[in-house]
């Protein structure tokens, strides 16, 4: 079964700098279809390049290491092919973007997937209407629709808005960075929920998160402790409790 | 300060005394332009507020008003604009033809041709142009002139008037210039909206110099859309000269997208107290276009408001430049003043500067200034690609987003919707626009 698939990705010692600095040391990491997979670790530890690294952001070099995606090479991509071919990554502090309309950009986004597999484009009438039934599963108010791009938006808004944008989206990977940080109780829920309704067997999900309260709500296959460019160990859900409980020093002490 | 350019532009002038008859109702005024002109000279690079423009082209360029070169059809003119009456000058004259019926009623729209002084419309002035030396194109223009139009808008209980003025260019530089003129006044509690648009016909290798004199006078409210989108091989001085009476509201809206090398002077002053004046210009530079502004606005009254906003777009090897500067003189005490000026640099050679200015002699005012320029916002440009945007789609979204706000605020629809055609940087669709229910 699973473990007889090929990975959705599979990551080979991953190696990666910025500026010259070494901040990727040997990354190996695989993720079935199917998994939820937490990456937690201290700050600076690496969790958001790596997640930039998947998504094709410039200005990382990649100095040795493999990525394949569905079995190809996914470091060969640009990043606007990765996201055509269902990688989405939400990011730790998204952008504003002013003049450009949130529902423009998840529309140019859907038809921009739709062109890579032949597809015509969407409906602009039936397309809003999706776009609404999801906006209100994320609890986000009607005013979204007139709005640039995160313009304007509360920390916390922006964070829902990475997630509208994935269900909408529908990606075979999500990365989601630190999208629980600096949510309410109410919604951390929301988001859960939201992250929930993603899974099933034909995808995956890369989770960064400081806190083990999201996971309570999106319960992970597997969780890894990123500690200075590399994983310093592996194990299922009740790691992260042992994290809460013991902090990361337990950890990068013995990874040292 | 006779030089060879200046005493070249007398002898033009002398021997053209066929298009410029010695004689008749501004025959006067056109010999007094030019002494001034000979007086003065026209501006040079060395000169402080035309470092960026491209003067250089006045060395081969010929002075005497052109002829038309061919006829001009409607069907070479841009789409009407609904509710507007179109009045269309072809090479600085009317063409009645292609325009609606001249009216005497309410609105005055007058070619200058047949009114001379006697109209009426131009005597007195609000603002002499020529009378700064930045503003020294308008004497070549008024030096030159032949036909322009003379408007002139009475107060009007009901709604504001819709008037579009084409200037049409399609006599080629060899020939001669083509000089639009417009003299415009509102009187007290007049309204109306005014489209002003610089176009080309043929191949447009043109020179126009085009002398814009405004007056709006008190409570009188001035929505005046100017759009300069002549063709690329074009050559365009323009100077506007503009005073802005008690309580009056004056709305200038420049887009410059046209012509391989222009430079526009918008000289204003508020001479009543409380004029409120918004001035906001678009400016789009690509391959090896120049584009120049440079605004003016003094406050010479009490508690008059300016906002002064240019968001200017430099690709290619094009030069973008905006010089914007606020004198708020002794007088002008409780001066409020915004200038917000943007410059985006969408190529590693092209060319963009930014120039806030502010003089103040007097205490008791708020002036505030913010001025960037700089490249596409990588994070952005990120955000977009990583939601499977092309860079290139990503790269013109975002040139948009950067022009957005201003273009939003063009009141009348059909305009916008033309503006946003040139501008939209041919995005898929109109993506600025709300959505929403
Ligand atoms: N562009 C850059 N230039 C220099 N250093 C960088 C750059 N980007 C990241 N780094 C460094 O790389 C290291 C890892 O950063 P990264 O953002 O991946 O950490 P993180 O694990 O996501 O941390 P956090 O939990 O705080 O989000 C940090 O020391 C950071 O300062
Ligand atoms: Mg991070």
């Amino acid at each position: 079964m699973a473990a007889s698939r090929t990975p959705l990705l599979a990551i080979d010692d991953l190696h990666v700098s910025v500026e010259g600095k070494k901040i990727l040391n040997g990354l190996t990491l695989q993720v079935r279809a199917g998994e939820v997979h937490a990456i937690m670790g201290p700050n600076g530890s690496g969790k958001s390049t790596l997640a930039h690294v998947l998504a094709g952001r410039p200005g990382y070099e990649i100095t040795a290491g493999t990525v394949s995606y569905e079995g190809r090479d996914l470091l060969a991509l640009a990043p606007e092919e990765r996201a055509r071919q269902g990688v989405f990554l939400g990011f730790q502090y998204p952008v504003e973007i002013p003049g450009v309309n949130n529902v423009y950009l998840l529309k140019a986004a859907v038809n921009a997937v739709r062109q890579q597999r032949g597809l015509p484009e969407v409906d602009a009438f039936e397309f809003l209407g999706l776009v609404r039934e999801k906006m209100k599963r994320m609890h986000i108010e009607d005013s979204f629709l007139s709005r640039g791009v995160n313009e304007g938006f509360s920390g916390g808004e922006k964070k829902r808005n990475e997630v509208l944008q994935m269900l909408v989206l529908e990606p075979r990977l999500a990365i989601l960075d630190e999208t629980d940080s600096g949510l309410d109780i109410d919604a951390l829920k929301v988001v859960a929920a939201g992250v929930n309704s993603q899974r099933s067997p034909e995808r995956a999900c890369l989770l960064v998160t400081h806190y083990q309260r999201l996971l309570e709500y999106v319960v992970p296959d597997i969780v890894h402790v990123l500690v200075r460019g590399r994983i310093a160990r592996s194990g299922d859900r009740t790691l992260a409790l042992e994290l809460e409980r013991r902090g990361y020093d337990w950890v990068t002490g013995e990874a040292a | 300060m006779s030089t060879p350019l200046t005493a070249r532009i007398v002898e033009e002038h002398a021997n053209a005394s066929r298009a410029l008859p010695p004689a008749g109702p501004t025959a006067a005024r056109r010999r007094t332009a030019l002494a001034a002109l000979t007086a003065s000279g026209l501006p040079t690079s060395r000169d402080e507020n035309w470092k960026y423009a491209n003067l250089r082209p006045l060395e081969r360029l010929r002075f005497v008003p052109a002829a038309p070169a061919q006829p001009v059809a409607a069907t070479d003119l841009p789409a009407a604009i609904p509710g507007f009456a179109r009045y269309v000058f072809v090479d600085g004259a009317f063409a009645p033809a292609l325009s609606a019926a001249l009216n005497a009623t309410a609105t005055a729209v007058t070619p200058l041709c047949a009114a001379g002084d006697a109209a009426g419309t131009s005597a007195a002035p609000a603002h002499t142009p020529g009378a700064d030396a930045d503003e020294r194109f308008a004497l070549l223009n008024e030096a030159f002139a032949t036909d322009g139009a003379a408007i002139r808008v009475a107060a009007h209980p009901e709604e504001p008037v819709r008037l579009e003025l084409v200037f049409v260019a399609s006599a080629d530089a060899h020939s001669g210039a083509s000089y639009p003129r417009l003299e415009l006044r509102l009187e007290s509690q007049a309204q109306l909206l005014l489209i002003e648009r610089h176009v080309s016909a043929g191949p447009g290798a043109s020179f126009v110099n085009s002398a814009v004199t405004v007056d709006v006078g008190a409570g009188a409210t001035l929505h005046h859309y100017r759009l300069q989108e002549l063709a690329v091989r074009a050559i365009v001085f323009d100077t506007l000269c503009a005073a802005v009476g008690r309580d009056a509201c004056y709305r200038l809206h420049g887009i410059n997208i046209g012509a391989q090398s222009a430079r526009s002077t918008l000289a204003v002053r508020l001479t009543g107290e409380r004029a409120d004046l918004r001035l906001a210009v678009v400016a789009l530079g690509e391959h090896q276009q120049v584009q120049d502004t440079y605004a003016r606005v003094e406050h010479a009254a009490p508690r008059a408001h300016t906002e002064q906003v240019f968001r200017g777009i430099s690709a290619g090897r094009a030069r973008v430049a905006f010089n914007g500067k606020i004198v708020v003189g002794s007088e002008a005490h409780g001066t409020d003043s915004r200038q917000s000026l943007r410059g985006l640099l969408a190529g590693p050679e092209a060319e963009i500067d930014v120039r806030p200015q502010l003089e103040i002699y007097t205490d008791e005012v708020r002036c505030s200034h913010g001025a960037t320029a700089g490249k596409l916002d990588e994070n952005m440009l990120f955000y977009l690609l990583s939601r499977g945007l092309e860079p290139e789609v990503a790269q013109r979204l975002l040139k948009w987003a950067f022009l957005e706000d201003v273009v939003a605020k063009i009141g009348v629809a059909e305009l916008r919707r033309q503006i946003e055609e040139r501008l939209a940087l041919q995005v898929p669709e109109p993506f600025a626009r709300a959505e929403s229910a």
